[in-house]
């Protein structure tokens, strides 16, 4: 087990590193200044690139940017959006609604979709059946932007139930919470049909196995079979939708996060790109390459003590 | 006959004069003739889905949407440039309907002062349909009124925007087809890129196997683990705003799947009689990879590239929302989306269009291919 985590640690932090390393010569090949202030005079100019390192051979630059990053945690300066402030701080301070965002939409997907699942193949061929197949349809394919603008549309223009935009002066948590709602709903239903969709299916196939035939034979009942042989065999693959559903999540909210004016790193991200913010842009890819790894790792790692099949199969 | 002697026949089998001899039963060894003509996987396929009434339908919405997507720009007697700030914002009208009370051109507008109705400079001869609300606001008497928003704007009669006009007064209908090429157009380059990338290094890595294969898989593996928005915006970035752009950025990684995918149908396949016999007969390497395992994966391929054309679309729309899809003033489902977005509120209609279209085409997309998926599963033909 021990062996397990460690491997996958260590791929997670070669991830980590090409992406620093991606980040920095992409940014760099890139045909145009990286800084550049048209306000302040060509020796400043000059001695603030030099303290950027700017004017070394690009090998060296990719050495202290390393170095900054891994022992100093230092990501840069901010040069256009935020002049002069660390991009660290500047990530930091839009952290926590990011954070709510997504880990509430992971947490909402992952019930209701299994509970939608289970009945979806429970009830399998009746009109309930029908009824969330066709959602599922629905919801995986139209994209989360889409459902984005209709709730905005609808709840908060027509029938105004809930804020329209994120809400920072909140009051209290329920109010900052309620202009969460929103978001958090467009992000999980697409999350929420893939789970259902699959477990509906593994479930279906699982429930006409033999096995379940013996457990009946055995002499439990089909609610006792259901449960403890069908639905918990059931679940193990859903690691796999589960983690490409992740990667997925943390897209979405990107978007998402523009238009409900959530002030996480979404927005500064487009923001970042927009005004060519270099060093913003990279911490900020980072950061969300971070995320989405240790996510994934928390996933790997608990399936792997779930399930020690995939502990063994995993070991390459 | 005894055969005493088990090494040598008896003399008088040992050599028969050739005239003598005959071929026993030319006549009555022979297969009895099909009555039916052959039919082949993929007819046998098509077959099945043909079947698939929810199959059809999308199949033949995306034909449909393919059309309009042609046609439409090119007669809808404006272009996707043409400009016109007079005309800006107007709501969608469309003949026929607009007798019915929708899509009639008209639009409510809110909070104006009563005494301005009258003045044939602000509001022209027969603008005003209707005054919906009268109410006190602050010292003056403010009206809810709804107008022709056509004739407020002075567009002369006659002139229909079916699905209305944006920020620049440019013409909705065209520009979201026109969008819909693009999008369609991305979505298709980039499947195909993918797919021809995939075929090539799967293929090799499954075929040859050992060391290359490993080298290739950890290769792919590695890239397979950096996070897909992070690799597809640092290469848009990279690229630069347009198509190609686009399109290069979502095959940095979006071919590792399809590579996958003929790398287990290579391997499943290539140790088969079949196989063996051709490559004793002595079928060069080429020969065996395109001519006998590769058309086992095109099956599972095709199904592969019709669910990777939603995400590709979906993929067009999310750059488009972050600020890194293509050029402005050619228009995309997505380029549209986002600007809709905006003044979502006050103009919905501009939001209206494309996210129904985009759906459409996504649940279509992903309609189809799970019928397709249903009618060339090898499960379903009792293989395997």
């Amino acid at each position: 087990m021990l062996k397990y985590i460690l491997g996958r640690i260590g791929a997670m932090l070669l991830t980590i590193f090409l992406v620093m390393t991606l980040s920095f010569w992409i940014i760099r090949l890139m045909p145009m200044t990286i800084f550049e202030n048209p306000e302040v005079s060509p020796e400043v100019q000059y001695k603030l690139e030099e303290r950027m390192h700017l004017h070394e051979p690009k090998i060296v630059q990719y050495y202290y940017f390393l170095e900054g990053i891994i022992l100093k945690g230092d990501f840069g300066t901010s040069v256009k959006l935020r002049p002069g402030m660390d991009v660290f701080d500047i990530i930091m301070v839009r952290i926590q609604p990011t954070m709510v965002l997504n880990f509430f939409s992971l947490l909402v997907s992952i019930p209701l979709g299994i509970l939608a699942g289970t009945v979806a193949a429970l009830r399998r061929n009746t009109w309930l059946d029908h009824v969330i197949s066709f959602a599922i349809v629905i919801f995986i394919s139209v994209p989360s932007f889409v459902f984005a603008s209709l709730l905005q549309y609808c709840l908060t223009f027509l029938w105004p139930v809930f804020p329209t935009l994120y809400n920072a002066q909140a009051p209290n948590v329920w109010q900052a919470f309620r202009s969460m709602i929103l978001p958090i709903t467009a992000l999980s239903l697409g999350p929420i049909a893939t789970i259902a969709r699959y477990l509906r299916g593994e479930l279906i196939e699982t429930l006409s196995s033999e096995y379940m035939l013996l457990a009946r034979t055995k002499g439990l009942t089909q609610n006792e079979a259901t449960w403890s042989h069908a639905f918990r065999n059931s679940m193990v693959p859903i690691a796999n939708t589960i983690i490409p559903m992740i990667t997925g999540i943390m897209g979405g909210s990107l978007v998402i996060e523009k238009l409900f004016s959530v002030p996480g790193e979404g927005g500064l991200l487009v923001d970042s790109i927009m005004a060519g913010d270099h060093f913003l842009t990279v911490a900020l890819l980072i950061f969300y390459s971070l995320i989405s790894l240790i996510t994934i790792l928390v996933v790997d790692i608990s399936y792997g003590i779930i399930d020690p099949r995939i502990r063994i199969g995993g070991g390459k | 006959m005894i055969i005493e002697d088990r090494n040598h026949l008896p003399q008088e089998l040992e050599d028969i004069p050739a005239e003598k001899l005959q071929l026993a039963g030319k006549d009555n060894y022979r297969d009895e003739a099909f009555a039916t003509a052959p039919i082949g996987f993929y007819r046998d396929a098509f077959r099945r889905l043909r079947k698939n009434k929810v199959s059809m339908a999308s199949l033949i919405a995306i034909l449909v949407i393919i059309l309009l997507a042609i046609v439409v720009p090119e007669i809808s007697g404006y272009t996707y440039v043409q400009q016109n700030v007079d005309q800006k914002y107007l709501p969608p009208k469309i003949p026929g309907l607009e007798k019915l009370g929708i899509a009639d051109g008209t639009r409510v507008m809110t909070n104006r002062k009563k005494s301005s109705i009258s003045d044939p400079t602000r509001f022209p001869e027969g603008s005003v349909l209707e005054i919906v609300r009268e109410y006190q606001a602050g010292k003056r008497i403010a009206v809810d009124v709804k107008v022709d928003y056509y004739k407020y704007c002075g567009v002369p009669e006659g002139v229909y925007h079916w699905f209305g006009t944006d920020y620049l007064g440019r013409d909705i209908l065209t520009r979201l087809f026109r969008g819909t090429r693009i999008s369609l157009l991305i979505a298709l380059l980039s499947v195909v890129t993918n797919l021809i990338i995939g075929v090539i290094y799967g293929s090799v890595a499954g075929y040859y196997g050992g060391r290359i294969d490993m080298f290739l898989t950890h290769f792919a593996e590695v890239l397979d683990g950096l996070p897909y928005i992070v690799v597809t915006i640092l290469f848009m970035m990279l690229f630069g705003a347009g198509i190609v752009s686009i399109v290069l950025a979502l095959t940095v990684t979006g071919w590792i799947g399809t590579a996958r995918l003929t790398r287990a149908q290579f391997y499943r396949f290539k140790g088969r009689e079949y196989v063996l016999s051709a490559r004793t007969m002595g079928v060069p390497d080429r020969r065996l990879i395109f001519r006998h395992i590769l058309p086992n994966t095109v099956g599972p391929l095709i199904t592969r590239a019709m669910i990777a054309v939603p995400g590709a679309i979906f993929s067009e729309s999310f750059l488009a929302y972050i600020g890194l899809g293509i050029m402005p003033p050619e228009p995309s489902i997505g380029i549209l989306l986002s600007s809709g977005q905006s003044v979502l509120l006050q103009y919905p209609y501009l939001t209206l269009f494309p996210a129904v279209l985009i759906s459409v085409l996504m649940v279509a997309f992903n309609m189809l291919s799970n019928g397709l998926r249903d009618a060339m599963d090898p499960n379903h033909r009792g293989e395997e």
